[in-house]
Order: structure tokens, then C-alpha cells, then sequence
């Protein structure tokens, strides 16, 4: 099959599964009614999975949204406000994302398990909304009985095959459209965020902008479903406010398998499905729950990936196998090949004034409480140049570079890019002016191929903050990708593009770290501790990387290899105990004799090496 | 308007709806503030704790007996929660966590209702909680006015037992470092087998004490679930004062909205809740790095 | 008033006259010149006729709030379908001949609604599109009532309607192929107010427990107008969210509102929630109380000590059987096969599959149709039941039933542990009952 032909799998399956079902179900034991409650699920759900399986964020108020489209659309046809369904559907589902829109940029603010116990709180609130001071409209407990069907023309769309077809096709678009946007630009930000939030956030892409997006893009699913519901059975009920709702979305989720799409829906199908019959067998009744409870239980504990997820698991380690190679027999590359820099992205996005030095600090100070970890230090970083910070363990070097990238905001004091300010602008914003940077500990996108984790940091360049181009292909644009070929040649990983990051050997992880920061584009790129555990060889291939780079780069280092950063470096800037204690060239700092005795001492009372 | 009376002696119920509330967050609190993990089966197992004290209470017919039974009973179930299930979610994201306690609360509140059914059970109040007390133009229960100082004596206790013991400490140093920890050769996984154990004790004491108060039934936990929530959020996550106070601003908001008009009680909450989100978004008591 | 008489002559006449053009029992009230089998199809009609057997697609709430009363209920359907397809004694009693209903089983699948009406909806859904139910029954709230309602004049299947008693029900969403058994609020508070009046006089205060839902409010309103007439005033009506599990504010207010009477209209968990506590906050002791619609175990839950001297109304309390040998034969089969006492629940459940299987017999058809028309003109010939004579009303589907009105018994007076209550007066039916159109029925169609 061709690539085209490949890609779309999903869809052909899938509406090969939809044509065929209504016909099929009837000899298995299920009803039509059985196969429309498994869309409606399964399209609440698809926004679900977005949120949670993409993004990871975990939300307990979905019911909000599938309420609020729901009972919007129900209440403008039910008192013929609206006469056309097609109308109040579109208006219920805007007012949900609208909702979702008030409900996110509230929730968004936090993260984990403060994001689903706000979702929660709201999801509730909306419930009590629904059932007192709203009753008025919503008919409170009671719901709105009477909602019409839709019709086309002249024809009306009976309950029944014909209401069956109509949400098939809602479902087959939803999904198809979920896809697209999984598999755009925006939804590999989205992997990007639930891989990695801070990463993301490092290379200049701005989380609550995409946390909010999705959040909407969730509720809009939600409130079209909740929209569908009403009509389908011509009954909106009020339960599908309660925190049941969310709850059930979530197990079936689970056990259909988060990150699918299609999981949801496979979820409802077999919750369902067993709901309806386990209590039909004698003796179980009411004890149906215990039992599903239980095996949601065991699926959590045992099968992470649920049913879907096991499937595409299976299916895709064996293709897997197939084109990119055991994964066992990835080595550790001694032969690492000579680098060949080329960094086509490097517009400066601010205007260098050759003047100015690249970067300026000005008595920045952090202080924790009681501790000065950086007490006013102030230096320059010339442009064009290889700048080295070292000192002992502790002297505040770690923090003096995340404030040159606004990582962490100065105590006092403030950083210029160029002449510019840029303290306060937080590490997304000074990634967006031309700062890169990499860091101690690997903060790489573990689950993603390395060459998404390239392309993750390249399309933080190009589009800027944020943008919803949620319709284009990931790997649409030409200049992104001709960064991503760049850097995978530059830092020597061509032959592993196609792989996870999480299989590579710690050198290579290494080298990746230093990669998504030079596929940002900098201007400026901050290297903390850039060799800090690599072998020999990699050392010097890499200080050669390193060389390559600073001709074409401003550079800042942070590094304990006294050979590396003598030989490298054009200038050092000294710190002991959060203090500036020598800037200068190399050789200056070599003669230093506060610098000998002090950091020399201190390297021998600190370093454990 | 109502009258100044009818607002002081609301005023009164809210502090003691708060300290009630806050009493229920704290064991939720001390599970996500020592060991950072959010327990959605704490309304289930405040659920239980009422069934413990009903069962023992109706056995030995005491209150006292009921309690210390139950807390005894809660505790046992508290370590094999953790040992069975719990243990092997801390390394695991939280999402993971948020699913298996959820999951573990469903099998735990049908448990129930397969051995008693769905109607509520009778609970008595205590002996010497029985009555009514006038005090100037307040009327009061006797056993809620109890129950303010019993709480807050609880609420001292597992303060001590948190901040004031190596338990707590070793606690508080194995989240930020566990490996760092269990290499100076303490024993992390027993201290946080504590802990648990303490937070699902606490969760059941205050089922407890609420028996007598409230429908005990399978379904009960539900609302006070989402209640600590609230409380947790108001108060800052995993901050201890934070759900003491931030118990108190509930049963206050919830309270004092009553005396104009109860039905909008509950939104109102959710309402001041959004606000804070809003004004101060890590709660009142929460530090701007934690979660 | 004159117009109505007239109306019913008529429709007496028009029965009178169907029963005669037809020989035996075999009587088809409607449209008499065809057979059965010549009707075009209605819902599951005649597909789930043609069998033997035919199913009856059940709804009750196993799990959540209500899943006590869900059981209680479960348990009355279930006693009710093995007499009927034994065909024994009792069921001869209720009228019906042979084995089954018209010489057919029934069958049944009972499903959780979960307390959530769009669960009950769409497991009747299943068992009307599967199972070709022919009948469909079940729910303990009004909120499940009117979407099983709604669903069944979608599908034109017959509903005999569970537990409900709110005014809409029979009211602005009644429906053609449903019928209520249960009293509505407002026959409810009819019956009670003048036994309330009597007992604690005219011009009395009363302060209000609501819970914020429709049939909350319906009980509330229908309660204050049963009772003004007496000249008793509202001193404070506290509305609270459903679901509350802590009333201590509402009850700070109820208890300084200096009311005399303390009416909690709440139901169900919240019902034994705000009792527990109103009698903690003095106001019981303080107050007489008076819950217009007891909830099924609320007595067993709370405690006798507390409804000691509480009035209110059931759909049916099991001391009736001293009274009607039909009720007499219900709770002596169900006591023996359950070991307690049957709550209205169960009873609700019981008496609408045997009025539903006397109708069916009646008109000598399952065609849907025929039944409703049966059950219609019932008023002519009403059918023999736990409660006596009883018959629906044409305009609404209410069935025109005696209420009882009940005083808890004191702990000490008790014979056995179920016998909480003592039956005040039984009112009939005909004396409370609302004016047809007063809250808005209109009946869709029959086809």
C-alpha cells in the first residue's frame, strides 16, 4: 500500500465499521439503540482523548460541556426559538466552548492534580447550575423532554437507521478531524506538552495557550455530543450533567485506551455491552458495577495501555521492527562522525545591534529566603563569542543561567539581550527572541522519535508562541523540516531519527539535548554542562561540535572540563558562593590568583571527582 | 435582610460546618501534601469509616467503642490499600494515581451496598452528645457543639503527628528525595505506609464522627468528595492550615448565604472558589512551586 | 359541573354499548368492527404479541441515591409476574383467567437505571428494540417518570409508570401511553391537609424544608394552598439543593423561624439526612413534623423514636391489608418470599403489572390501542385492586385511588419491626383529586 493509502487506515476501517455495524449488530444480540449511545460516547470521548490522551491533561468536568451543549440546543428548540436542529446544534456547541473557554482559562493555570480537582469543582458547579437556579429553563431534574430531529430539505431524519446514519457521520468527521489535528503541527505540541511541559515551555512554545486550546477544542466535541444526545433520543436529561458523566467518560476512556482516539469509543462499547448483560445474569444485579469497577482497576494496575492501545501497541512493534531495525542492537557510537554544522534557521528575530553585547547581566540576584544563591553579579557576553561560567558545586551557576534565560525571574537586577530587556519575559518569550539553551539534566521528549523532538523545538521558531494550525500536516513546512535535517546531521543522528528518544544511549540523549536547543535557531545558546557524563570519545567529539557551533553562534558554557572550557572559551566569568570573582580571558583567569586559591580550593573541598 | 441574631448564630454554624469540613480535607490533604498523591477514593473511604462505626456501634451499642473500632479497622484498611494497591503508583504520573483511587473508591462503595444494600443506617448520636444547647439566642445540637472541640483537638493531634515527629519528616524528605533518604538507611516505604494508613484513618474518623449527623449510605461519599476539593483548592494543595482555614471560609461561605437564601449555597462556593483561582490561583496557603 | 356529568354519561354509554355488540370477556372497547390482527402495527405490536410469551422491559434503580427503594421495587415486579404466569389463587382474585395473560408468559429483564434518567431511557430502549418489550415500567423518581413517559409515546409502548408523585407527571408531561398509579402531590396534600388542620388546628405556622427540584416545589405549593384555607401561614420556606447532606443552615433558620409545624417536604437520603438533623437542632421537639410524601424506609432509617407522631402520606402502607384482601394477599406472599414487609415501592410495582395484565385481558388484546382504551374507561368498570376499587381517569391517566394518611407509632406500641405507622384515615380518591386540566395534560396520540 502506498504511504497515502497507509495513512488513512484508520479512516477506511473505520467507516467500513460504521457502514457495516447496524446491519451486523442485530445478530450479535445488540440494538441500533446500543451502536448510537457507543457514538455518542465515542464523540464526547474523541475530545476527551485529545485533552487527556495528547495533551495529558486530566480532566473530571467534561460534563459541563456535554451538558451545556446539550441542554443550549435542547432549550432553543424545545421553546421554538430556533426552529432549524442543524442551527441550535452549531449554538450549542459554540456556548459550550465558550464555556469551556471561561471553565479552562481558569483551570489551565494548574497543572495534574490541581487541573482535576478544579475540573471536578466546576463540573459540580455546573450540575447545581443545571438543577436550581437554572431549573427555569433546563427543567431541572426533570431535563427537557421533546426535542425535535433534524431534517434535510423536506426530509426528516427519523430515530431509528436514518438518526443512526446521521451520528455515524458526525462520528466519522469528529474523527477524522481529531486525527488531522493529532497529526498537525498543533497536536505534535500537544505530545510535545504531555511528554514534557517544561521542555515545551524552554523552546518557546506557550503552554497555557495550547493547554487552553485544547481545553476548548475538547469542550466543542463535548458540547456537539451533548447536542446529539438531546436529539437522538428527543430527551435531554439532566444526568449528563452529573459528575457520573465525567467519571464514566474517563473509565471508558481508560479502558479503551488513552492516546487512540478511537479508545473511547471501543471503551463505551465494551462498558456498555457489559453493563447491559452482566445484570441480566441471575444472582449479579446490582453487583454489575463491582465487577466493572474491579476490572477498571486491574486495567489501570495491569494494562496501561487499555484495549486499543494494547492493539496498536502490538500492531506497531511489529511494523516497527519491520522498518527502523531492532532497537536492541542501538549500541553506544564510538564512531561518532566529524560534525558538519549548517543551521539554515538563524534569523535573529531581534535586531542585533553589533554594538551591544549579546547578552548583559546586571547585578541579578536570587535570593531563597535566607540564601543568596546569585548575589549581583553583573558581565557581558560579547557577541560571536565562546563565554565560559565556571566555579565550584553551589556557586550559583546552575541559577545565574536560568536567569540569563529568564527560566527563573532575578530577586534584583536584569538581563539585556542585545540592549533589550528581557527579565520577566519568561523562558518561552526569551526562546521566541533567539535564546536557546540546554540543559544539565537531559529534557528530552522521551516517548517521541528523535526527529519530533528536533521538530518539536524547530516549529517553536517558526510559529511563534502559539497557533492553531490544526489542519496542516506535522511535517508540512519545508523550512522547519530542512532545520530538523540540519541539526539531525550536525549532532551526527541521521541514522536514528526515526526512534524513540527514550532508546538511545546516554551519549547520544546527550547530544539530542544540545540539538533540540540548536534547532530552535538561537542567536544566543546557553550549554550547561554540555559534557557532564560522556565518555572519552564523545567528549572530544563533542567539544569539536562545540567549536563548530560558536563560529557560527554566540555561546555561554557551563562546564566542570577545565580542558574543554580553556580551550574553547574566548572569555571566563568566575563565580564562588553567588559571587562574581574573576571575568576575563583565559589567560588572565589562569594567572588569577583569587581565583586560583578560592575556586581551586573550593573545587578541592566540593568536587567529589 | 435577616436579622443580626439570625447572621451571628449562622456565622456560628459556619465555623462549626468548617471545622467539620476541614476535618474531612485533612486526610485528603495529608496523602497529597506528604506523599503527592490525590486520593478519589477519600469520600468512599469516609463512607466506610461511617459503616465501621455503625456496624461496631450497633454490636456494642457504645459511641466511644464504635470510633476506636472503627479507627482500628480503617487503619487496617489503610495499610492494605497501600500495600496492595497504592505502592505501586508513586513513581507513576499522577494521572495514574487520579485513576486507580477512583477506581478503588467505585469497588469500595458497591462493596458496601452488595453487603448492606442501598438504604441508609441508623447511627445514634452518643449519649452525652444528645440534646440541645441554648446559649443567649443561640440554638445549637449539643454534639455539633462537641464536635467543634473534639475536631479541633484531632486536628492538633495529626498536626504534631505531621510536623512534630520523624514520621512527618522523613515524610517530607523522602518526597523531595527518596533515593537520598533510603541511602542514609531510613525507612521510606514504612513511613509512607504510615502515612497513607493516617490519611485513610482520618478520612474514616471523620465518617464517624458524621455518622450521627447525616444518611449513612453507599452513596454518601460522593458530596463530601467534592467538598474537600473545594476546601483543598481554597486552601492551597497539600498546605495543612490551608484546609483548616480553608474549611472554615467554606462552612462560612455555605452558611452565611443561607441566612439570605439557601438554595444558592452551594454556588456561591463554587463561585468564590473560581474567584480565588482567579486573585490567587496556588489557593491561600499554597507555595507557587508545588504541582 | 354539569357539562362533566354529562361527559361521563356519555362515556358510559358509549362502554355500555361497545360491551354489548361483543360476546364474553373477550370485549374490544375500541373500534369494534375489526379484529385484532387487522390493526396496522404500533410499536412493538404485534411483533412482540406473536410468541407465547411476551416481555416486559423493567427499570429500577439498583445503584445510587435511590437503589433502597429500587430494590423494594424490583422485588413487587417480581412477585407480581410469578403469580400471574402461575395463574393461583390471586391472580384469580384480580380477574385475570388461566395461566400468564391472555394464555401468554410473560417474560422480564429488569436493568439499573442508576437513579439517572437517561440510563432507565436507554435501557428501555434496548428492551423495546431487542426484546420487542410490550410493556415497559419502572423508576423511583419523576425526573425517570417523564422520560419513560416521553420515550413511550415516541415508541408507542405502554408505560405503566413507577414510582413518581409529581404533579407533572399527570400533568404538563403526561402522555398518552402512560399511567400513574401513585398519587400525585397534590392528592397528597389534599388528603393531609384536613388531618393536619384537625390535629393541630387553624392559623398555624409552619416553616418549610424544599428541595430545589420540581417536585420539591409541586409538593410545596400544593401543600400551602391544601392548608391556607385553615388560614396557617408560611413563616419560612428554606430551599435547598438536592443532594445536601449537611441542613444545618437552613435548620438554624427552620429552628428560629418560630413556626409551630415543621413540614419537610425532602425525600428520599436527603429526607433521613434533614430529619436526623432536625431533631438535633430541637426543632422537632419544638414543632410538630409532617412529611406530605414519606419516603419508603425512612422510618427504619431515622428511627421510630423519631417518626413517632410525624404525619404524612404513602402510596400504600402494608396495615391496609387489614382492609382490602387483596392488599392482604400481597403482603402475606411477599413477607413470605422476602422476609419483611413490602414498602409502596414494591407495592407500586405489584399493582401496575396486575392492572396492566386485567386491562390486557380486558380488551383481549396486547394491541397498545386497546389497552390504553381499556384502561381509559375504566371508571365504568373499575378494577378490583390492593386498594379497593380503583380506575384511571381518561384526561390524565391518574389513577382515582383512595390515600392513606398515616401517624408514626410510637417505638413502644410496635408488633414487629416493620410496623411503624398507624393508618389514620384512608381518603378516597374522588375526593382529592385535581380538576383535570389543572396542570396542563394534553394526551398525544394513540397512534
Amino acid at each position: 500500500m502506498n504511504r497515502a493509502g497507509s495513512r488513512a487506515l484508520p479512516e477506511l476501517v473505520l467507516a467500513a465499521v460504521l457502514i457495516v455495524a447496524p446491519f451486523v449488530m442485530p445478530h450479535i444480540g445488540g440494538s441500533l439503540d446500543f451502536l448510537q449511545r457507543v457514538l455518542n460516547w465515542g464523540l464526547f470521548g474523541i475530545g476527551f482523548d485529545l485533552l487527556f490522551g495528547a495533551a495529558g491533561l486530566l480532566s473530571f468536568g467534561q460534563a459541563a460541556f456535554y451538558g451545556t451543549g446539550g441542554f443550549v440546543s435542547a432549550w432553543l428548540l424545545v421553546n421554538n426559538i430556533i426552529g432549524s436542529v442543524w442551527v441550535a446544534l452549531l449554538i450549542g456547541t459554540l456556548v459550550g466552548g465558550l464555556f469551556g473557554l471561561i471553565i479552562g482559562w481558569l483551570a489551565v493555570r494548574r497543572i495534574g492534580i490541581y487541573f482535576a480537582m478544579i475540573t471536578l469543582a466546576f463540573g459540580q458547579m455546573a450540575y447545581f447550575l443545571e438543577n436550581s437556579p437554572l431549573s427555569a429553563y433546563t427543567g431541572g431534574e426533570n431535563g427537557l423532554p421533546g426535542v425535535p430531529v433534524p431534517s434535510v430539505g423536506e426530509l426528516r431524519i427519523p430515530p431509528g437507521r436514518p438518526m443512526y446514519w446521521l451520528l455515524a457521520a458526525f462520528f466519522f468527521v469528529g474523527f477524522v478531524l481529531a486525527r488531522r489535528i493529532l497529526h498537525s503541527p498543533f497536536g505534535m505540541v500537544l505530545r510535545a506538552i504531555k511528554e514534557n511541559t517544561r521542555r515545551t515551555a524552554l523552546v518557546g512554545h506557550s503552554v497555557p495557550a495550547y493547554k487552553l486550546a485544547v481545553f476548548v477544542i475538547a469542550a466543542l466535541y463535548s458540547a456537539l455530543a451533548g447536542g446529539l444526545l438531546g436529539v437522538f433520543q428527543s430527551y435531554m436529561p439532566p444526568d449528563a450533567f452529573s459528575l457520573d458523566t465525567s467519571g464514566q467518560l474517563v473509565v471508558q476512556t481508560v479502558i479503551g485506551g488513552v492516546g487512540t482516539l478511537i479508545g473511547p469509543t471501543v471503551g463505551a462499547a465494551v462498558w456498555l455491552y457489559l453493563r447491559d448483560n452482566l445484570q441480566l445474569i441471575p444472582g449479579i444485579g446490582a453487583l454489575w458495577k463491582l465487577i466493572l469497577g474491579l476490572l477498571f482497576v486491574v486495567l489501570v494496575v495491569g494494562l496501561k495501555r487499555g484495549i486499543a492501545g494494547e492493539i496498536r501497541f502490538l500492531f506497531g512493534r511489529r511494523r516497527g521492527v519491520a522498518e527502523a531495525g531492532v532497537p536492541e542492537e542501538i549500541g553506544v557510537a564510538a564512531d561518532m562522525p566529524p560534525p558538519l554544522v549548517e543551521l539554515p534557521m538563524d534569523a535573529p528575530l531581534i535586531s542585533a545591534r553589533p554594538d551591544a553585547p549579546a547578552l548583559r547581566a546586571i547585578d541579578v540576584a536570587k535570593h531563597y529566603g535566607g540564601l543568596r544563591a546569585v548575589d549581583g553579579v553583573s558581565f557581558e557576553v560579547r557577541t560571536g563569542s565562546i563565554h565560559a561560567v565556571i566555579g565550584p558545586n553551589g556557586a550559583g551557576k546552575t541559577t545565574l543561567f536560568r536567569m540569563l534565560k529568564d527560566e527563573i525571574t532575578p530577586t534584583s537586577g536584569e538581563v539585556l539581550l542585545f540592549g533589550r530587556r528581557i527579565t520577566g519575559l519568561g523562558a518561552t518569550r526569551t526562546a521566541q527572541l533567539g535564546i536557546g539553551k540546554s540543559n544539565q539534566l537531559n529534557q528530552l521528549f522521551l516517548e517521541l522519535t528523535v526527529a519530533d523532538n528536533l521538530r518539536i523545538a524547530a516549529l517553536a521558531r517558526r510559529r511563534g508562541t502559539f497557533r492553531a494550525d490544526v489542519l496542516r500536516g506535522a511535517s508540512s513546512i519545508a523550512v522547519v523540516e530542512r532545520q530538523v535535517e540540519a541539526v539531525l546531521r550536525t549532532i551526527g543522528l541521521e541514522h536514528r531519527a526515526a526512534i524513540p528518544a527514550n532508546v538511545l544511549p546516554y551519549g547520544e540523549k546527550r547530544r539530542l539535548e544540545i540539538g533540540i536547543a540548536l534547532a530552535t535557531g538561537p542567536t544566543v545558546l546557553l550549554l550547561d554542562e554540555p559534557l557532564a557524563g560522556m565518555s572519552p570519545a564523545e567528549r572530544i567529539a563533542t567539544r569539536a561540535l562545540i567549536h563548530e557551533i560558536g563560529r557560527l553562534r554566540t555561546l555561554v558554557i557551563v562546564e566542570h572540563d577545565m580542558d574543554a572550557i580553556f580551550e574553547l572559551a574566548e572569555r571566563i566569568t568566575v563565580l564562588y558562593e553567588g559571587r562574581l570573582l574573576a571575568d576575563g580571558s583565559p589567560e588572565e583567569i589562569q594567572r588569577n590568583q583569587a581565583v586560583q586559591d578560592a575556586y581551586l580550593g573550593g573545587l578541592h573541598e566540593h568536587e567529589p571527582a | 435582610m435577616p436579622s443580626a441574631p439570625l447572621l451571628l448564630s449562622q456565622a456560628f454554624n459556619g465555623l462549626a460546618l468548617g471545622t467539620l469540613l476541614a476535618l474531612v480535607s485533612s486526610g485528603l490533604t495529608i496523602i497529597l501534601g506528604t506523599l503527592g498523591v490525590l486520593n478519589f477514593a477519600h469520600g468512599a473511604l469516609f463512607m466506610l469509616g461511617a459503616y465501621a462505626i455503625y456496624v461496631v456501634a450497633a454490636y456494642s451499642g457504645s459511641f466511644v467503642v464504635g470510633l476506636i473500632a472503627g479507627a482500628a479497622f480503617m487503619l487496617v484498611v489503610g495499610v492494605l490499600l497501600e500495600r496492595v494497591l497504592i505502592r505501586w503508583f508513586y513513581h507513576r504520573p499522577p494521572e495514574d494515581q487520579i485513576l486507580v483511587t477512583f477506581g478503588a473508591g467505585i469497588v469500595l462503595v458497591e462493596a458496601v451496598r452488595a453487603i448492606f444494600g442501598g438504604e441508609s443506617q441508623h447511627v445514634s448520636a452518643p449519649a452525652w452528645g444528645e440534646g440541645v444547647a441554648q446559649i443567649g439566642f443561640l440554638i445549637y445540637p449539643l454534639y455539633r457543639l462537641e464536635l467543634i472541640g473534639i475536631v479541633a483537638c484531632l486536628l492538633f493531634v495529626l498536626y504534631l503527628v505531621l510536623y512534630r515527629t520523624s514520621v512527618g519528616l522523613v515524610v517530607r524528605a523522602g518526597i523531595e528525595d527518596a533515593r537520598m533518604v533510603g541511602i542514609l538507611g531510613i525507612n521510606v516505604r514504612r513511613a509512607f505506609l504510615l502515612v497513607f494508613a493516617i490519611g485513610v484513618v482520618a478520612a474514616g474518623v471523620s465518617g464517624m464522627l458524621y455518622a450521627p449527623i447525616v444518611s449513612v449510605d453507599p452513596d454518601m461519599g460522593s458530596t463530601f468528595l467534592v467538598e474537600s476539593f473545594v476546601v483543598i483548592v481554597i486552601g492551597g494543595l497539600g498546605s495543612y492550615p490551608g484546609a483548616v482555614v480553608g474549611g472554615i471560609i467554606a462552612g462560612e461561605i455555605l452558611s452565611i448565604t443561607s441566612a439570605f437564601n439557601s438554595a444558592y449555597s452551594e454556588v456561591m462556593l463554587y463561585a468564590v472558589m473560581a474567584l480565588l483561582l482567579v486573585l490567587r490561583p496556588q489557593g491561600l496557603f499554597g507555595s507557587e512551586g508545588r504541582v | 359541573m354539569r357539562q362533566s356529568m354529562r361527559l361521563h354519561a356519555m362515556r358510559r354509554r358509549r362502554v355500555l354499548e361497545l360491551g354489548l355488540g361483543v360476546a364474553g370477556g373477550l370485549a374490544l372497547p375500541s373500534v369494534p368492527t375489526l379484529a385484532a390482527a387487522d390493526h396496522p402495527p404500533v410499536g412493538t405490536w404485534p411483533a412482540g404479541a406473536a410468541g407465547d410469551s411476551v416481555m416486559i422491559g423493567i427499570t429500577t434503580p439498583l445503584t445510587g441515591p435511590y437503589s433502597a427503594d429500587g430494590k423494594d421495587e424490583q422485588l413487587g415486579y417480581e412477585l407480581a409476574i410469578a403469580e400471574i404466569n402461575a395463574g393461583g389463587a390471586t391472580a384469580q382474585q384480580w380477574g385475570l383467567k388461566g395461566k400468564g395473560v391472555l394464555g401468554k408468559q410473560l417474560r422480564y429483564k429488569l436493568a439499573d437505571s442508576e437513579t439517572k434518567p437517561n440510563v432507565a431511557v436507554q435501557a428501555q430502549t434496548q428492551f423495546i428494540q431487542t426484546d420487542k418489550a410490550i410493556m415497559i415500567t419502572g423508576c423511583v423518581s419523576s425526573a425517570t417518570a417523564v422520560a419513560l413517559e416521553q420515550l413511550a409515546q415516541r415508541e408507542k409502548v405502554l408505560n405503566m409508570v413507577g414510582a413518581s408523585g409529581s404533579n407533572d407527571t399527570t400533568g404538563k408531561d403526561c402522555q398518552r401511553y402512560a399511567f400513574r398509579s401513585q398519587p400525585s402531590a397534590y392528592m397528597a396534600c389534599k388528603a393531609l391537609a384536613p388531618v393536619v388542620i384537625k390535629a393541630f388546628g387553624q392559623g398555624v405556622k409552619a416553616a418549610y424544608l424544599v428541595p430545589d427540584y420540581t417536585y420539591g416545589h409541586s409538593v410545596f405549593g400544593s401543600f400551602t394552598e391544601s392548608v391556607s384555607k385553615a388560614g396557617w401561614t408560611v413563616s419560612t420556606q428554606q430551599v435547598v439543593p438536592l443532594g445536601t447532606s449537611d441542613f444545618s443552615s437552613a435548620l438554624l433558620n427552620i429552628a428560629n423561624s418560630g413556626a409551630q409545624v415543621f413540614v419537610n417536604v425532602a425525600f428520599g437520603a436527603d429526607a433521613v439526612a434533614s430529619t436526623k438533623q432536625a431533631q438535633q437542632f430541637g426543632v422537632t421537639k419544638k414543632m410538630k413534623m409532617v412529611v406530605p410524601n414519606i419516603s419508603s424506609f425512612q422510618a427504619k432509617e431515622v428511627g421510630a423514636e423519631l417518626m413517632q407522631g410525624v404525619y404524612g402520606t404513602f402510596d400504600f402502607w402494608w396495615t391496609m391489608q387489614d382492609r382490602y384482601p387483596l392488599a392482604k394477599a400481597f403482603v402475606q406472599a411477599f413477607l413470605a418470599k422476602n422476609k419483611y414487609y413490602p414498602r409502596w415501592g414494591a407495592h407500586i410495582g405489584y399493582a401496575q403489572t396486575y392492572v396492566w395484565a386485567v386491562a390486557v385481558e380486558r380488551a383481549g388484546s396486547f394491541y397498545p390501542v386497546d389497552v390504553i382504551k381499556t384502561l381509559e374507561a375504566s371508571k365504568s368498570q373499575p378494577f378490583d385492586s390492593t386498594l379497593g376499587k380503583v380506575w384511571y381517569r381518561a384526561e390524565d391517566h391518574q389513577l382515582v385511588r383512595p390515600v392513606p394518611v398515616v401517624i408514626g407509632r410510637a417505638p413502644s406500641a410496635m408488633k414487629n419491626p416493620d410496623d411503624f405507622y398507624d393508618v389514620v384515615e384512608i381518603v378516597p380518591g374522588e375526593q382529592v383529586i385535581s380538576p383535570p386540566d389543572m396542570f396542563g395534560c394534553h394526551l398525544g396520540a394513540y397512534t
